[in-house]
């Protein structure tokens, strides 16, 4: 019997399309872009929803297809969804900042969206790395920032279970990286180091030997298009966020700088949602945790699923769970 | 099309099932070489996996201690080649060579000074990439035998002297694979967490990074006796332009606030929107610097 069809499915299916949402873009800066959903629901009222996802990776991870979609979550209820796309940093990218990210590029978006609906804040939603760079924006402008959610979001970058700080201590980054940027093999190589045996065998194993479904072989594909096509990082804003994030824990201490202001957790007094993977890798559970106690205000709810850091975003209940906990914390408020 | 693809599962999972010669084996896998090794592997894993079962059921503890031990090199072996982090491990260029410029380790000296000691930094930076490598082997042998131990442990229970071994669990082959697979993982965790990794880890990053940073040196070296641009000049420039570009930000709240800026400004939004409906772009669309 042939296999030659069956090869020709897998990688047929490697094209299929993700971000699935109709969306517009709505602003730009450098290579990021702005994009704003549009709604398949009555409108639930609230403001705005500025979604920051994380530098690495790319964030239609968040509209991979109708039914693994947080977005179309979020649509479902009525709620007005922005996006942000950071792009695909090249070597004149080398010199970005995470001041150039948080106080010129999310500033950027934030100062669009309150000008488009004259506001004076909105809600942001920070995803993984992007709930720092939400956390940093949020302390240092709290007036901009109505509702702050958070979701996968490491705050304290040294807790015992958190393997990526633990290689990273001793690494000089200087020697590392040099002033180029990061490439994003080596960040891929990096996680799947994390689990060397079930992310680069037992998956595809299991791949060979599962019910030979096409929808299911298709989500597969999708999943391994997103865990694959990650952008370089910008030399500079990495080694920010490794040196002042993971070997020095400086967000949970109040000791992070953003242009030379002093990024204080207590300076958030809004409500603060942070939803939590009891079962991510990546963002150890105890590291999102840390958050409790930290804020400046006494409206903190954590959320836990039973979940790893891709479940947070595809898996089905994840679909069922998520969206709605956002959308009813945020009717509450 | 489906119903082929169903058939073609169907195949594959019934020789990972069970023995079956007319199954499809992993050189039937043309053009697909990542499938093809990852069913070759499947496959050696399964027959070894049967022969385990098959040397370890029913028998005295001792034969059965044997087999475990046979199957434990087999996953010692099959599974050593999977890379740890970074690259470090078994396999990569440098381990056991000779490094480059191990002939300059003398007195740096005469006009040539300044390339020997460059020669000799990438020498020793080549000696602590390879005793770094060697230190991550060792580390990732010894984690695939605690994996091994612990493996053939778990499926053999406490062998009773003199006693028949009953199996304690299933004895599938694909369950015995996702078995050896949460012993590996577990053990790697035990390793990758601790102190003789991470140190080891570091070493061969940093070491890595050095000599790339000796050799990037060498090369502009070269470039600049043929006057070509070097990466160190145009970050110099790239520095530069970011200067300009902060200032630039930071001069911006001032310019706002300047006599007559917000009439420009009404001026410049009312031009920006006319071209916007001239190109058919949404209305809210804007392009700017941060």
């Amino acid at each position: 019997m042939s296999s030659g069809g069956l090869y020709e499915a897998l990688a047929g299916a490697g094209h299929g399309a993700v971000g699935c949402s109709p969306k517009d873009l709505v602003w730009q800066s450098g290579k990021l872009e702005l994009y704003r959903y549009r709604p398949i629901a009555r409108p639930a009222g609230q403001a705005p929803l500025l979604i920051v996802y994380a530098l690495i990776n790319r964030p239609y991870m968040l509209d991979l297809q109708p039914d693994r979609s947080l977005i179309r979550g979020l649509l479902s209820a009525g709620l007005d969804v922005y996006l942000i796309d950071w792009g695909y940093p090249d070597g004149a990218d080398r010199f970005t900042s995470l001041a150039d990210y948080i106080d010129g590029y999310l500033a950027g978006c934030v100062s669009h969206i309150l000008q488009a609906h004259g506001l004076a804040a909105l809600n942001v939603l920070g995803v993984c790395q992007g709930g720092v760079l939400s956390l940093c924006y949020t302390a240092l402008n709290a007036r901009q920032v109505r509702n702050l959610i958070t979701m996968v979001t490491p705050v304290d970058f040294q807790t015992p279970a958190d393997l990526l700080s633990k290689w990273v201590r001793k690494i000089d980054l200087q020697s590392w990286l040099g002033e180029g940027n990061v490439s994003g093999d080596v960040l891929n190589q990096i996680f799947l180091a994390l689990m060397p045996f079930r992310l680069t065998q037992q998956k595809y194993v299991q791949l060979l030997t599962a019910e030979p479904d096409r929808a299911r072989l298709e989500n597969f594909m999708r999943v391994e298009r997103w865990i694959f096509d990650s952008p370089d990082q910008a030399g500079c804003a990495f080694r920010q966020f490794v040196q002042w994030c993971y070997q020095e824990n400086r967000l949970v201490q109040n000791r992070m700088q953003i242009a030379g202001r002093k990024v204080e957790l207590h300076a958030i007094a809004q409500p603060v949602l942070n939803l939590i993977g009891t079962r991510d890798h990546l963002v150890p559970p105890a590291a999102s945790a840390a958050l409790r106690g930290q804020l400046g205000g006494a409206d903190y709810t954590a959320l836990e699923f039973d979940l790893g850091h891709i479940g947070m975003y595809i898996s089905a209940r994840a679909q069922r769970e998520v969206p709605r906990a956002i959308a009813t914390w945020l009717a509450a408020r | 099309m489906a119903d082929e693809l169903w058939r073609q599962w169907q195949a594959l999972a019934a020789s990972w099932m069970a023995p079956n010669p007319a199954s499809p084996t992993a050189h039937e896998w043309p053009g697909a070489p990542g499938l093809a090794a990852l069913a070759e592997g499947a496959e050696r894993f399964k027959a070894a996996a049967q022969s385990f079962i098959d040397g370890a059921a029913g028998g005295s503890a001792a034969v059965a201690g044997q087999a475990a031990e046979r199957f434990g090199e087999f996953l010692r072996e099959q599974f050593g080649g999977t890379p740890p982090p970074w690259g470090a491990g078994p396999g990569p260029a440098g381990s056991g060579t000779v490094p480059p410029g191990s002939g300059f380790d003398g007195p740096a000296l005469g006009a040539t000074r300044e390339y020997q000691l460059r020669w000799q930094r990438m020498s020793e930076a080549w000696r602590r990439i390879d005793g770094a490598q060697r230190h991550l082997q060792r580390l990732w042998s010894d984690a695939l035998r605690e994996a091994a131990a612990a493996f053939t442990a778990q499926w053999l229970g406490q062998p009773v002297p003199g006693q028949p071994v009953q199996m304690p669990g299933p004895t599938a082959p694909p369950e015995l694979y996702d078995a050896w697979i949460d012993c590996a993982e577990a053990a790697y965790a035990r390793m990758a967490h601790g102190e003789a990794f991470c140190s080891a880890q570091a070493e061969f990053v940093n070491a890595s990074g050095q000599w790339r940073q000796e050799l990037q040196a060498l090369i502009e070296q070269s470039a600049k006796l043929l006057d070509l641009p070097t990466r160190s000049e145009i970050n110099t420039l790239s520095r530069r332009l970011k200067s300009v570009e902060e200032h630039l930000r930071a001069a911006a709240p001032a310019v706002q606030r300047a006599p007559g800026a917000a009439q420009r400004t009404r001026a410049e939004s009312a031009q920006n929107t006319t071209h916007a409906k001239r190109r058919g772009a949404p209305r809210s669309r804007r392009r700017a610097k941060p």
